[in-house]
């Protein structure tokens, strides 16, 4: 049934797209984050009394238990390493100019991990999971209400 | 057919343009009510059935993980169902068969959509319901398939427009009486949505039901649990599904046999042999204000070509003998895809315990079928849910509730056009998806046809159809075709539209004439453009020809033909 090709150049293609571009809100919980943070530089999560657990970024609700939350916990500004990661490709497969560090961090206060840039993890030592960070939060004058108002964590 | 199982709870949130709540929050909101109202916790769930239209609306990838934790998934046997639009009830019927087969006591049933975060309109998302390589070059717009399917429907059986018209105000009307309501009004006349703006014709805006955000949710229990949550659980008694062909080219759409399949299944599940008789309450899926009546006929509650009739007479309106869409519908609450057909099952829901409010039908009705619809003219899923022991002294009409009915308390607000674009923290990215789509062998093959001048089409013996498109394989007979026929370049015109909008909705300089044409010498036909003819000329059942590009230009593509026009008429 099937006919073979012998030559790809007479597979012919239709070269399309998904013309749509999304924009995206944060929502009830990501609102009152993102305010927080642009207006007084501090990162709120919320604290589900009933599971014992404190999300961050702050959110509606508990996923646990279904409870109602606030974003009522200041988390932070130091934290540990739980994780971290060192990429040298791009989203594209080439290799990137500088190399880039992620980390996830536990903020103190907070249950959930943050994932964010390290800053200057360069030097001879390795980085170390436990090791202490601490997030860096950009002047005012710079913050727009982003997660890149957050710069990354520094190594503490 | 295993357990038997019931809807014992119900929680919606309030249907707008542009949430201000993330997908995730909406699906807690409407999940959270759905359990409050029958005093159940997160704790209680055993599973959960989600579903949530295409990825491509909300933006998100994976989009039932996405939501699995709004929707109480977490760590819980929880799975997103997805049939387009037919999802909102098909996933009451997911939550059926997983109750049914033992595996789960009790399951949160959970819809969700925001639209609004596709920009520039939601319509980009669906252009891939085009086949790429002879629709999308085209230049479609979702619009055309809705035109294209009602005014097939209009001729076949000569309906009045005004007779549409009034179902778009019956909708609005019955709206005014649901609080999550979006399009609520008793301010719209036929005349309004007769002098409203053409986009497709025959399609005018105020046929068409909006765009918006929302969530709905229900809690589903087995036998024996149902009773123990509620005095009053409202039963699934049947349940059906059913999937026409992608080739929509080539079956008349004038009426919907997959929505007619679906119901035959789930009536014969029910025990219904006379659905005009047994069934109390309908809730058709309404995208637009004729599918009411083209979907009252597939689930053969009327003879075909006799809704439009009924509508007129007021069997349709909610003190009417068959009350259909006493919600409101899609036209009037709103029209956040997947959730707007669980909405109607949580209609069915509240109706049939007379916890209806404004909107309750008189009387006691004891059954009702909510239907949804969707893809690309294809599915149909259809629920028919009762109660029992209404003739026993239940009392009719209201009941003490001890949680109200919809909607929930928002946390958020909907917000204006301004807000959406002001929102902190907000982010945009546009998707880089790019694709390079093959032909494939048959479409390969009618490409090279149509360089050549020619229109070439499969034989299947099994069927002794002429395929065309062609394809190697016949979907019927599930045999590979036989072999290449040589069709005509003459045709008819099957249906069409007069198109004045772009898929962005933005208005075209000169209105495009798409058409479905039945090939001469063939069993099939396809989409393509009308030229060189006057809107106020084009018919059903117009006689016309290919008009073919220049030799030296054409390059294999179904633009090789550039139009069809009228054939010349003799004498």
């Amino acid at each position: 049934m099937l006919e073979k090709h012998s030559g790809p150049d007479r597979v012919r293609r239709w070269p399309g797209t998904i013309p749509v571009l999304h924009r995206y809100t944060p929502g009830v919980a990501g609102e009152t984050f993102f305010d927080a943070l642009r207006d007084r530089g501090v990162l709120l999560g919320s604290r589900c009394g009933t599971c014992g657990f404190t999300y961050v970024p702050a959110r509606l609700f508990c996923e646990r238990c279904f409870a109602e939350l606030a974003a009522d916990t200041e988390v932070g500004p130091g934290g540990e390493l739980v994780s971290f990661t060192i990429g040298f490709v791009g989203l594209n497969g080439g290799p990137l100019d500088e190399p880039v560090t992620l980390g996830l961090v536990r903020l103190d206060g907070a249950d959930a991990v943050l994932c964010h840039r390290i800053l200057d993890p360069g030097g001879d030592e390795p980085l170390g999971i436990g090791q202490r960070v601490e997030v860096v939060v950009r002047p005012p004058d710079e913050r727009t209400g982003s997660i890149l108002d957050i710069a990354g964590f520094r190594l503490q | 057919m295993g357990r038997r199982a019931a809807v014992v709870g119900a929680g919606m949130t309030r249907f707008v343009r542009r949430a201000q709540e993330t997908g995730k929050e909406l699906a807690w909101e409407a999940a959270r009510a759905a359990l409050d109202s029958c005093e159940l916790t997160l704790a209680d769930v055993d599973a959960v059935c989600l579903t949530s239209a295409p990825d491509a609306f909300d933006g998100v990838h994976m989009k039932g993980e996405y939501l699995s934790d709004g929707a109480g998934g977490w760590g819980k046997p929880t799975i997103r169902t997805y049939v387009g639009g037919g999802s909102g009830v098909f996933v009451g019927i997911q939550a059926w068969y997983t109750v049914a087969s033992g595996m789960a006591d009790v399951v949160l049933v959970v819809a969700e959509e925001k639209m609004s975060s596709c920009q520039p309109h939601p319509q980009g998302a669906f252009l891939t319901i085009f086949d790429s390589v002879l629709e999308r070059p085209l230049g479609p717009n979702l619009l055309w398939i809705f035109a294209l399917e009602m005014n097939r429907y209009m001729h076949a059986y000569g309906v009045d427009k005004r007779d549409i018209a009034a179902v778009a105000v019956k909708y609005k009307r019955n709206a005014a009486d649901h609080p999550s309501a979006l399009l609520g009004g008793t301010e719209v006349t036929i005349e309004d949505v007769l002098a409203s703006e053409t986009l497709a014709w025959p399609v005018q805006r105020l046929d068409v039901s909006p765009v918006s955000d929302g969530a709905v949710a229900l809690v589903v229990a087995a036998e024996g649990v149902a009773e123990r949550i509620t005095d009053r659980p409202v039963w699934i008694e049947g349940v059906g599904w059913n999937l026409d062909t992608t080739y929509w080219t080539n079956r008349d759409l004038v009426f919907p046999e997959y929505v007619a399949n679906a119901a035959r299944m789930a009536y014969e599940m029910a025990g219904v042999t006379e659905p005009r008789k047994q069934i109390h309450v309908a809730e058709p899926y309404d995208p637009f204000d004729y599918k009411e009546l083209h979907h009252l006929e597939g689930l053969l509650l009327f003879d075909r070509g006799k809704a439009p009739e009924a509508a007129r007479e007021g069997v349709l309106d909610r003190g009417g003998d068959l009350p259909s869409c006493p919600s409101g519908g899609l036209l009037g609450v709103g029209n956040p895809i997947a959730a707007a057909g669980l909405m109607k099952l949580a209609e069915l829901f509240w109706q049939l315990r007379g916890d209806a409010g404004a909107r309750q039908v008189p009387g006691t009705p004891e059954r009702g079928v909510a239907q949804a619809w969707g893809d690309l003219m294809q599915v149909g899923t259809v629920v028919v849910m009762g109660v029992e022991g209404v003739s026993e002294g239940r009392p009719a009409g209201p009941a003490a509730m001890e949680v109200p009915t919809p909607p929930t308390e928002p946390r958020g607000r909907g917000l204006s056009e301004a807000e959406f674009r002001a929102a902190p923290g907000a982010v945009e990215h546009a998707l880089d998806a790019r694709y390079a789509w093959d032909a494939g062998v048959a479409v390969g093959r009618f490409l090279d046809g149509l360089r050549e001048g020619r229109i070439v089409g499969r034989e299947c013996r099994g069927c002794e159809r002429v395929l065309v498109p062609p394809r190697m394989f016949c979907e019927r007979c599930f045999r590979s075709s036989d072999a290449w026929v040589e069709v005509e370049t003459t045709g008819t015109v099957q249906t069409f539209s007069i198109c004045h909008v772009a898929w962005d909705m933005e208005r075209l300089e000169e209105p495009q004439i798409p058409a479905v044409v039945a090939i001469d010498g063939s069993d099939g036909g396809f989409l393509h453009l009308l030229g060189e003819v006057g809107s106020s000329q084009v018919r059903i059942g117009l006689r016309v020809e290919a008009v073919w590009r220049p030799e030296d230009e054409r390059t294999g593509s179904i633009q090789d033909i550039a139009y069809f026009r009228p054939v010349a008429e003799e004498g």
